[in-house]
């Protein structure tokens, strides 16, 4: 799986997420900040996460979690690691 | 197997310990559970606490709104996350001590219908509407018991569908409602960087 298409993915998930303002949609990068740029609110952030799985049909650890930083490409390395270990 | 082991003693239900021995990071005054009367790990759980001088010192003799969403969120989230957390890695709650924070994290909303005094013993009825990596979302409801009320006997044969219901005896007097309510056992290490 591509890098943009697991980014065009995460976007679609964030558009489901309320307190995102959808216009702040258009403009994701992979150094886009969920927290800093587009004003995730913490207890939304698992809500997403948990989204993300379903997803992609992967299993985070709490400690991939915990070990999460804020840019959307932390979570697109994430992703692929979890893909990769199966 | 449900539940964890600490020092050596099975805990299958938070019903059969005392609140202090899960709500280990909680200080002596600020904890505002006093006894769980019914819990089923995945689901929720039923707790009490009554009020005394020291809580409503300096407010009318009234135990504060404010108050009251702590309670429950100590009795709903930080005490049934806290469980799962211990049955997930083996171990007791004094174990994780040091390694997680309990935080809360939000509130969705919360309404008052009635209030609280020194002395009135009240029921927390929490329900876990999500849980996911340490974080949970409750909601649920306050109720003030009638006075000498047995709440083991009475919430003995409580189930899923009686919580879902809020199905409680008519002199239960509902005090407030809560949505949302989200706590989240945070990785101490990521606190202490965050702070």
């Amino acid at each position: 799986m591509e890098r943009q298409e697991i980014i065009d993915s995460l976007i679609e998930v964030l558009r489901t997420v309320r307190m995102i303002d959808p216009e702040k949609l258009v403009s994701v990068t992979e150094e886009t900040d969920f927290l800093a740029d587009l004003n995730t609110p913490s207890s939304q952030m698992i809500a997403f996460v948990a989204k993300v799985e379903q997803k992609f049909d992967i299993e985070f650890e709490d400690d991939d979690i915990d070990d999460l930083g804020s840019k959307v490409k932390d979570l697109v390395d994430l992703i692929l690691k979890v893909k990769a270990r199966g | 197997m449900a539940g964890y082991y600490d020092k050596g003693i099975l805990v299958e239900s938070l019903c059969s310990i005392h609140p202090r021995e899960i709500l280990v990071t909680y200080g002596s005054k600020k904890l505002l559970v006093d006894k769980y009367h019914w819990h089923s790990p995945k689901l929720g759980v039923v707790a009490s606490y009554t009020p005394t001088d020291y809580d409503v010192e300096g407010h009318f003799g009234i135990f504060r709104g404010v108050d009251q969403i702590e309670s429950f969120v100590q009795a709903t989230s930080a005490s049934l996350s806290k469980f799962l957390i211990c049955q997930k890695n083996n171990c007791a709650p004094e174990d994780l001590k040091d390694k997680f924070v309990p935080s809360f994290i939000s509130i969705g909303s919360v309404n008052f219908m009635s209030s609280l005094e020194k002395g009135d013993t009240f029921v927390i009825l929490g329900k876990i509407t999500f849980y996911k990596f340490r974080q949970m979302v409750c909601d649920g409801r306050i109720y003030r018991c009638p006075p000498g009320l047995d709440l083991d006997q009475y919430f003995k044969d409580f189930n899923e569908e009686r919580l879902s219901k809020y199905d409680l005896a008519p002199d239960f007097k509902l005090i407030s409602d809560l949505h949302e309510i989200t706590g989240r056992e945070v990785d101490f290490e990521y606190f202490k960087k965050k702070k």
